[in-house]
This record gives structure tokens, C-alpha cells and sequence, in this order.
């Protein structure tokens, strides 16, 4: 499914962050992406599920959760998950595309979120998809 | 038990400054008027401490300091970046490292509200302070921001309910939330409009048309009758307010977004009194424009390879110098770009010799080649922040820490590095 | 240190022109010393000087800096292996308006308006200014509290809260800006006259004026209040100013005028404007308690920056420039505009013959002091050339001969011939401020006297160039500038008053309603004020 990225602060990213990054907490409050419901149904997954999220800059696998966002776009907290998948081009602002951007989504049963140290090996090693 | 009142929250720009922080044996073990974000910094702030080290070794502050220092001599086109969740003396020293090194200086501004301060730049802008807000308002309208998750307090500290010299609450304002979903402020507020993705300029616009009279049919997905309502009700109201976020700052548009909303409270002060206010992300974010700017001249994306500040956003903001591979080395100060930076320019900083100064594990500090741990703002040690509508605060020390404040560590790097 | 053999102008202690010896010991003029020797030959001596109203501190100097990126891409300044780096051009970066103040031979400046709420900012601002002391006014003519006490007669409070608001902000003066105007602007309105009453509080500017002024005195404050005047920047509007003096005159009080220049027009309009130099210098003239800064107008580029949020937003209708409106909660407004004075516009032009007028037609120099407003009728650092205006009819001339033909016919100046003496210079520039501010040891040479002289090689033919940048310059006896260019970062002082005054019980319940910070965090703490020293009230 086409569908529009969308990211930003919740409450619980917020929260979990100042516990800590490393936490087992941020990684459920933040690997996660909002769909809403006719979406999720239409795509195959419930709330829990797991879905691949790709935009031309990356891919990412995120647990899904229900509500908090329109039809036809999908939100993601903001961290590291978000930003797999957002671009860096700034068009001389400073300012990258965290917001907007088109992103295809599709159902992964039975799979499991993108972990942070896959992250990290891929700011590592250089390499875009996790 | 010792009971600190009056302490200034050091998360968001609300800095709160009403805050109880009970402290028992030296550690903190409650607090009162605090939300979920703050309660957390203030009861987990020693937890995930960061420790000092240099390639992955635990090594003693001092090395770490003189592994800095020599990375940041030694290095071409160095960028500083960061600053954002520190106090203003550690800002005036990264000022004054980046002179010494001709380093490339940026704060979180860039990837933040910089776009409003570029659009600001071109027309200015109708400000003022949040007590303003909270004594005059009957219009407010959040556009493209989400208080509720971000901003917790706002409403009730500023916005929304509070009792203000001539308004007496909720019932005294009218509050209208624009935003391309329905979030939990949506269900605090009056009316909600939706605008379509990417398609603020193009009501912000439409707003402006209609407000001097043009026919407007429609724009953004926002029908012609709704567009039109709102003009009214803007024109009408005595004291009116738009608080914006990251929805018009990080949407298509970005700068240009923000160049139409301050247009149209421009406009708006041709028919009453209206204003407008960004919503500062970090607490002392306001801060660190605000020491560039009477440093430099300039509020962020700033660069000293010549001997003297010039300001070039898109140059010298860090997403672009990471991306375009051009900084080829970093000191990260207060903030953390692993997280909340783009993946491609994450990965040249995981690729460059990279100092982390911060008093938590940040995602950037297991990328860096340098770790200095630092003292918590506003928890472990004083200092100024300035919220989001410019008013400065003094941050306090609730609670002794075994870490160097921040611009204790920078001038221990400038004297290393030869100032 | 000795410096010897310069022609010396000390107006405090009546020397004019003298060529002597001065002694410095202990960063104080003494008596006697030892030491190193400058050969003053040849030069003038003059103290340090003194610039009583200047924006350089502060949220609205702030953003007048991050407005204009375009200002400063002019005028980069490069770090030396003494002086930091920074930019220019009308709104310079802190570090280097101490270097080009310095450099002027200037070595104290006062912030000329600093909001409550936001004292902090001014004063980490302040700390960042090297080479001159220092000092800031608190502004109160828009004050909820003011008004307040006003408006219930209450005096008793309201030099309680005047005392108790200078100490918390570490001020130096009262200032009054557009007083009531502003606090109307915070509902988008103004007042249009002294006796218009000001919305929901029901006092009027003239009963603002008078009771800050009768408090002032009452406190015993160094300096009289310091007021920009209602109505500035009206067509016609020149005789709020003088009712302004008359008001104060009438409480046997003393008033400051700023910038008098912005508020002495005459004309109708825009198209007729015209010079009222004349009658504002008479009432000046008349008034012993009455004095002014000038507020000189140099052609070129500026930034207005007041805190008169309703003239602002009328500069910004004008001219349709970028513009900033800043209203700080119960207490003050601001609001910056850029601008260019041009000689060919007839409004400039007719502005520019104001200040120099009302310069040439006050009988007494001790009661004006020369100021540009900087930056909102130029830069500080073009101060020489009005020197060299007011030195020389000749030059008067020149730029008479410049500007739009009619502009001449709008003023009496083409018709005044008197010329400034070095003496009236040093009066207007160092001693007349440093009585006014009531700092005792500045201004002057005398023994006692804090050592900040300023020396310079004076040449008739470039009277500008001259003025521009010093010889030598000494701050509290050591050598910090030396032809034209800083050789020694040096910090100066931050001057404040303590007058009695402890902020009354009502007042604490209805702060913590009202402002959105809570009251213990409101007064600046001394750790704002590292090198500070009070100066006490009569």
C-alpha cells in the first residue's frame, strides 16, 4: 500500500527516551507505526502486527498500533526507527524531510521490529537497508 | 528530605518554572506539578549515565578531554553541533571553540524551527510573551503542533485553561487546531480543521485571500465556507494567537510555509490585535539562537573557517556538511543527531572521528570515538535557558553530581586545543 | 602611568584646552605617579566617553541582530589574536561594540531599555561587551503595577514597587517609553495624547509621567527619569514633548528627553514636515531641570528599535520593511524595523536638520548630550561625524547641499552659524552625560576620578576622521587601544542602583495570577553581575 510518512513526538516516546535510548521501553514506544484501522484492515494486519515500511532512503520492519493518524498515511515516532526512512535533503534550508514523504507498506506476519543494533551496523557499516 | 520549589523543568520550551523536586540522600525521589516527559528526566536523571572513553575504552575524564581537543585541532572543516539541552554559558563556549578551530556551528534549530527563523529573516514576525497569552487571548489556534504530546503543560500553563487577567478559562477562548490528523489536542479544542499533507501554504494562502475579501472556493482539502468562517472569526476576535510546530516547519514548503503564517498575522493586525508563536521543541533551544546571534550575528548553520562568522543554511547546517560528507570531524554537544537525524547523515558521522559531550548513553555516543560525560542541566547544575517565547529563566542544581557542568568540559577543550 | 604634555578638556573641573600633565595609579587619576610615559604631544585629551543611551543589550537588540542577516553579511569582523570575532553593521554582535566603542574613545554605555521579565537577557549580553562599564534602564511606563498603584493613589506602593523593581532587575534608571501607549498596543491601540486614558487601568501618560517622575526624586535616584516621549514620529506632534517637560517641571522633578530629534516635528503631514527644533529648544532653554539627548539622524542604513510597539507598527505600514512586534506580558512592548535615511527624501533630510538644530539653539551644552539612538538613527560609530556637524558650519553646508532642495526651508539650521569648541564637544559627549547619570567618577580627569581617557590627534580639516578612532585609549589605567585598534580585552562594570523599596503584599498574590513565571524566579541574580558596583541614590 502507498501511503503518505508522517513523524513526530508522542507522550511515550518523550517518556521512554529520558529513560533512555537503550531501554527495552523506547524500543517498544518508538519502533512502532499508527495506522488507521480501515488501512490496517485493508492491509491484512491487527493491532500488534508487524509491518515493512520502505521509502527510497530506507526500510524498516515496526510494530503496529491502531489510531493517531488519518487514512492513506502512516505516523511514526520520531528516533531512529522514523529516520531509516526519512530523507537528508534539506533544498538549502537545514531543514531534512522528516514529513510528507511516500512510503510503501505492507503487512510482515509474525515478524519481528527492526532492532536498534541493526541500526547501529547499518550507520556503521554504511550500508541503507536493515 | 530537602523540598526544591520553584525549580524550571529542563525539557521542552514550556520551562516550567513551578516544579517540586523532593530530594532524599542526594538523589530525587519525587516530584510534583511535573508532566510524564519531565517526571521521567527528573527521576531517571541517574540513570544510563554516559562514561568517559576514547575507541570504546573507559579511560579518566582528563584523557578523553585531550583525545577531544586533538581531534578538533587536528581536523580541517570540524562541525560543532548540538547545544540545544544545555545552559548558556556552555553555548558561549562552543561559540568560542568553533572560532578557535574554524569550525562549522549549528544547533537543533536547523532541523527544528530554522524554518522560521529563515521566513522571520524576510518579513519578521508578531510576537509576544506566553503571559500575553494567557491574560488576552480569546482565539487560539494550534497549527501543524500537537501540545497534548509535546507541549504537555502548555494548556493548562498558557494556553487553554488558565485563569488570565481578562479571560477566565477554557470558556473565554475559542481554540481551533489545524493539522493533517486528529490527535489528542484535537480533543481539547473547539474546532478541528484538517488540512491536507503537504498543503499548508496553500490554506495559509487561502486564509490570507479571503481575509481581504477574495472568493475563496475551497483549499487543501478545507471547504470554502470553513476557510472563510475562520477568517471571520480571526478578523473578529479581540486577541488572537497561532502557536505552529513541526507541521509546517518540516512539511513541503518548510520556510515558505511559515513565510505565509507570518504574513497572515501581519495582515490580521490591519483588523485586531494578533500574534504568533513558534513551539520550541527543547527548553533552551530559544537559547542557543539566541547566544549565536549576540556572538555572531547569527542564530545557527554558522561557520569560522575565515576567522569570522558566516551564515549559510543548507552549507553549514549539519545534515547538509553530514550528508555531503564534508565535515571530517564532530563534536556533538547536548544533543543527539543519531536519533533524530536522517540515516544518511548518521552514517558519516558513525564514519568521522566524532566527540560526544552528554550526560546520558545517547545513540550518537556509541558511534563516537570520543565519550565526555557531562552534568545535567537544570538537575545537576545552574545556568540560563530561554523558553520559547524569549523570557530567560535560571536553571537550578537540585542535586550534586560527580560531572563537569558543560562549559566546564569546553573550556577545558579550548585551553587543550590552544585559546 | 603619566601622560604627558596633551592639550587636556576637563569641563567638570573647568579646564579647556590645557596642556598639562595627568597621573594615573591604581586605575584612578592621582595626584602623582610614576611609570610608563605617553608622549601626548600634539594630541587632545579628553575623558572617556560617555554614551547615556544606546541599544546594545537585550531581547530586542536580539532580534534586530536575527532579522538581519543582510547587516551583518556587510560588515564581517575577524578574529585577531586579542579580539574575537564577530559582525557589524547597525546592529553589531556584542564583542564588537565594546571593541568599536573603545575604539571611539567611548568607555561607559548604558542599555537604554531593558524589559523586567527579560533583565537577564540584557544583562548576559552586558557581560559580553568588553571595554566599557555599564549599565541598564528598567522600563516602567507601561507597567501593570505601576499603573495600578496610580490609578488607587497608592504612593506608598508605588516607590515600594519602583525601589523594589530596580533592585530586582539591577537597574540603573526609570525609563519611560510611550507611557500607557504601549500597554493600549497590547489591544492594537495607542494614545493620542497625554491626557488620553490608558484602557482598563483609566490613568492618563500625564499622570504615568508625573508619578514616576515624583517617585524618582523621591527615591533619590542618580539620574531623572528618562523618557521617550508620547506621539513621536507625528507630523505636528512637537507639542507633547514640551507639555511632557512642563508636567515634570510642574512636580519639581527632573525629566531626560531621548532621541528629542523624533519628536520635534512641526508640518501637518509627511509632505509638509517640518522642523519644531525652534519651540522644543525654547522649552528646553527655559527649564533648568530639563534635559535631552539628541537622537541624530545619519544618512545610510539603521534599524529602528524601540520599545514603542505602536510607532513600530506604523514605521512598518510606512515603509512596508520587514518588521518585528515583541510584547513582553504586564510590562513592555518593543517592535524593530529596519530603514535607510536618504538625503534625497525630504523626510529624511528635514529630520536630519532636527537634531543638529535643537544641538545649536539650546543656549546651555550641559543640558544635551549627543546620541544617534543607535541603532535607530544610525550606528554609534558614526558619532564623529555629528561631531564634525556640529563643530562646522562648513560641513552643516555641505550636506545642506546635499539633501532634497526644499528640506533647507523646512528648519532654521542654514541659518545658524555657531560652531561647537572642543570644549562643548567634551561637554556634550563626556561631562554633560556623566552629571546627568550622576557617576562621579566619570566624565571627568579630576584626581579621584576613574582612569578613562581617551586621546586623539585633532585635525580641523577631518574633524570625523579625528573623532573616529582614538590615539590612545585608558580604562581604569591600562592602555587599551592604540591607534584606532584594540591591544587589550579588558571588562568593565555593571552599574546599577539599590534605593529602598520592597515589593508590596498585594503585589505578590496578583504576580504569581498574572505572569506565567513565579515570583521567586523573577529577580536577576547576582550571578548575572559578576563585576558590578551600586551607585548610591541622594
Amino acid at each position: 500500500m502507498e501511503v503518505l510518512l508522517n513523524t513526530g513526538r508522542t507522550v511515550d516516546q518523550g517518556v521512554s527516551m529520558e529513560r533512555g535510548k537503550t531501554s527495552q521501553e523506547y524500543f517498544e514506544k518508538v519502533a512502532v507505526a499508527f495506522l488507521h484501522p480501515e488501512d490496517a484492515k485493508a492491509l491484512g494486519v491487527g493491532e500488534g502486527g508487524t509491518v515493512r515500511i520502505t521509502t527510497e532512503f530506507g526500510s524498516v520492519v515496526l510494530r503496529c498500533f491502531l489510531g493517531n493518524t488519518e487514512r492513506g498515511s502512516v505516523f511514526v515516532p520520531m528516533g531512529p526507527w522514523a529516520n531509516a526512512l526519512t530523507s537528508a535533503l534539506t533544498e538549502g534550508t537545514g531543514m531534512p524531510f522528516l514529513k510528507g514523504l511516500r512510503a510503501r507498506i505492507e503487512a510482515v506476519p509474525g515478524g519481528k521490529p527492526t532492532t536498534l543494533e541493526e541500526l547501529l551496523a547499518s550507520w556503521r557499516g554504511r550500508s541503507g537497508s536493515v | 528530605m530537602v523540598l526544591c520549589k520553584g525549580v524550571v523543568c529542563p525539557f521542552c520550551g514550556c520551562l516550567c518554572d513551578d516544579l517540586e523536586v523532593e530530594v532524599e540522600n542526594g538523589r530525587i525521589v519525587s516530584t510534583k506539578n511535573a508532566c510524564p516527559v519531565s517526571r521521567s528526566k527528573f527521576l531517571s536523571h541517574a540513570e544510563d549515565r554516559a562514561k568517559p572513553m576514547v575507541g570504546g575504552r573507559e579511560v579518566s575524564v582528563e584523557e578523553a578531554i585531550g583525545e577531544a581537543a586533538r581531534i578538533l585541532r587536528e581536523a580541517d572543516f570540524p562541525l560543532i553541533y548540538g547545544l540545544s539541552s544545555t545552559e548558556s554559558d556552555a553555548q558561549r563556549m562552543a561559540v568560542r571553540l568553533a572560532e578557535l578551530t574554524g569550525a562549522s556551528l549549528d544547533n537543533t534549530s536547523s532541523t527544528c524551527h530554522g524554518p522560521t527563523v529563515l521566513a522571520a529573516q524576510e518579513c519578521g514576525a508578531v510576537k509576544c510573551t506566553l503571559g500575553e497569552v494567557k491574560n488576552r487571548a480569546d482565539l487560539i489556534v494550534f497549527w501543524g503542533c500537537n501540545p497534548a504530546e509535546a507541549h504537555i503543560r502548555h494548556p493548562i500553563r498558557y494556553s487553554l485553561t488558565p485563569a488570565g487577567m481578562y479571560r477566565q478559562g477554557k470558556k473565554d477562548r475559542f481554540v481551533v487546531h489545524v493539522d493533517v490528523r486528529e490527535t489528542r489536542t484535537s480533543k481539547m479544542v473547539n474546532q478541528f480543521v484538517k488540512v491536507q499533507m503537504g498543503k499548508d501554504y496553500e490554506l495559509l494562502s487561502a486564509l490570507r485571500a479571503a481575509l481581504r475579501g477574495y472568493e475563496v472556493k475551497g483549499a487543501a482539502g478545507v471547504p470554502g465556507e470553513v476557510i472563510r468562517g475562520l477568517a471571520e472569526r480571526m478578523k473578529g476576535c479581540r486577541f488572537g494567537i497561532i502557536f505552529f510546530g513541526m507541521g509546517l516547519t518540516m512539511s513541503r514548503g518548510k520556510n515558505l510555509n511559515i513565510d505565509a503564517a507570518l504574513r497572515l498575522v501581519r495582515d490580521l493586525n490591519e483588523h485586531t490585535k494578533f500574534l504568533i508563536m513558534p513551539m520550541r521543541g527543547h527548553f533552551n533551544v530559544s537559547g542557543a539562537n539566541e547566544v549565536l546571534t549576540w556572538l555572531t550575528g547569527y542564530p545557527f548553520a554558522v561557520n569560522f573557517s575565515r576567522g569570522y562568522p558566516v551564515y549559510n543554511p543548507g552549507e553549514f547546517s549539519a545534515v547538509d556538511l553530514l550528508c555531503r560528507e564534508e565535515c571530517d570531524a564532530a563534536l556533538i554537544l547536548a544533543s543527539d543527531p543519531a536519533a533524530h537525524f536522517p540515516a544518511a547523515a548518521v552514517r558519516h558521522l558513525a564514519s568521522i572521528p566524532t566527540v560526544v559531550i552528554d550526560p546520558k548513553v545517547s545513540l550518537t555516543s556509541k558511534l563516537a570515538r570520543v565519550v565526555i560525560p557531562s552534568a545535567i542541566a537544570g538537575i545537576e547544575c545552574e545556568g540560563t535557558a530561554y523558553r520559547m517565547d524569549g523570557v530567560p529563566l535560571r536553571l537550578k542544581r537540585i542535586v550534586d553530581s560527580p560531572y563537569l557542568p558543560d562549559r566546564e568540559i569546553l573550556e577545558r577543550i579550548i585551553e587543550r586545543v590552544g585559546g | 602611568m603619566i601622560i604627558k604634555n596633551g592639550t587636556v578638556y576637563d569641563p567638570l573641573n573647568g579646564i579647556n584646552g590645557e596642556r598639562m600633565d595627568l597621573f594615573i595609579e591604581g586605575g584612578r587619576m592621582v595626584e602623582e605617579a610614576k611609570g610608563e610615559v605617553i608622549d601626548a604631544s600634539g594630541l587632545i585629551v579628553l575623558p572617556g566617553g560617555v554614551d547615556l543611551h544606546s541599544h546594545v543589550a537585550g531581547s530586542k537588540v536580539n532580534l534586530g541582530r536575527l532579522m538581519r542577516p543582510e547587516d551583518h553579511r556587510r560588515d564581517p569582523v575577524p578574529r585577531t589574536e586579542i579580539t574575537r570575532s564577530g559582525t557589524g553593521y547597525t546592529v553589531p554582535t556584542t564583542y564588537v561594540t565594546g571593541y568599536r566603542y573603545a575604539i571611539l574613545g567611548y568607555t561607559t554605555v548604558m542599555e537604554a531599555a531593558m524589559p523586567p521579565l527579560t533583565a537577564r537577557h540584557v544583562h548576559e549580553e552586558l557581560n559580553d561587551i568588553p571595554m566599557v562599564d555599564k549599565g541598564a534602564f528598567t522600563m516602567m511606563g507601561n507597567n501593570h503595577f505601576v499603573m495600578k498603584y496610580l490609578k488607587e493613589g497608592n504612593w506608598e506602593n508605588l516607590r515600594n514597587f519602583v525601589g523594589w523593581l530596580l533592585k530586582a532587575t539591577k537597574g540603573y534608571a526609570i525609563k519611560l517609553v510611550n507611557p500607557g501607549g504601549v500597554e493600549n498596543w497590547k489591544w492594537g491601540k495607542n494614545v493620542e495624547g497625554l491626557d488620553d486614558r490608558v484602557e482598563n487601568y483609566g490613568v492618563t501618560p500625564r499622570e504615568i509621567i508625573r508619578g514616576l517622575a515624583r517617585v524618582n526624586e523621591e527615591l533619590g535616584l542618580p539620574h531623572p527619569i528618562h523618557v521617550h516621549c508620547n506621539k513621536l514620529g507625528v507630523p505636528g506632534g512637537f507639542g507633547t514633548v514640551i507639555e511632557t517637560v512642563e508636567t515634570v517641571m510642574a512636580e519639581k522633578a527632573r525629566i531626560h528627553v531621548t532621541h528629542i530629534q523624533f519628536n520635534s516635528y512641526g508640518g501637518e503631514d509627511w509632505a509638509t514636515l517640518s522642523s519644531a527644533a525652534p519651540e522644543v529648544a525654547k522649552a528646553l532653554n527655559r527649564f533648568a531641570g530639563a534635559t535631552c539627548d539628541l537622537g541624530q539622524v545619519i544618512f545610510g542604513e539603521a534599524t529602528t528599535m524601540t520599545g514603542d510597539g505602536p510607532w513600530q507598527h506604523q514605521l512598518f505600514k510606512l515603509t512596508g520593511n520587514k518588521w518585528y512586534n515583541s510584547d513582553v506580558e504586564m510590562e513592555v512592548g518593543a517592535g524593530i524595523v529596519p530603514y535607510t535615511f536618504k538625503p534625497k527624501s525630504l523626510v529624511n533630510a528635514v529630520q536630519w536638520t532636527i537634531g543638529l538644530e535643537v544641538a545649536l539653539l539650546v543656549e546651555d551644552p550641559w543640558k544635551l548630550v549627543l546620541t544617534t539612538d543607535h541603532p535607530n538613527a544610525g550606528p554609534f560609530y558614526r558619532y564623529p561625524k555629528v561631531i564634525e556637524w556640529l563643530m562646522s558650519k562648513k560641513a552643516r553646508e555641505k550636506t545642506l547641499s546635499e539633501i532634497h532642495r526644499v528640506a533647507p526651508s523646512r528648519s532654521t539650521l542654514p541659518s545658524l552659524d555657531r560652531e561647537y569648541s572642543l570644549y562643548e564637544i567634551a561637554v556634550v559627549t563626556r561631562a554633560a552625560p556623566a552629571r546627568l547619570l550622576g557617576l562621579k567618577r566619570k566624565g571627568h580627569l579630576g584626581v579621584g576620578a576613574d582612569a578613562d581617557v581617551a586621546l586623539y590627534e585633532f585635525r580641523e580639516d577631518d574633524i570625523e576622521g579625528s573623532f573616529s578612532r582614538a590615539r590612545y585609549v585608558i580604562k581604569d589605567g591600562e592602555i587599551v587601544v592604540k591607534d584606532g585598534r584594540v591591544v587589550k580585552e579588558c571588562w568593565g562594570r555593571t552599574f546599577w542602583v539599590s534605593p529602598p523599596g520592597e515589593l508590596p503584599e498585594d503585589a505578590r498574590q496578583e504576580f504569581e495570577r498574572h505572569y506565567t513565571v513565579s515570583l521567586e524566579n523573577y529577580p536577576v541574580e547576582s550571578e548575572y553581575l559578576p563585576r558590578s558596583e551600586v551607585i548610591p541614590c541622594r
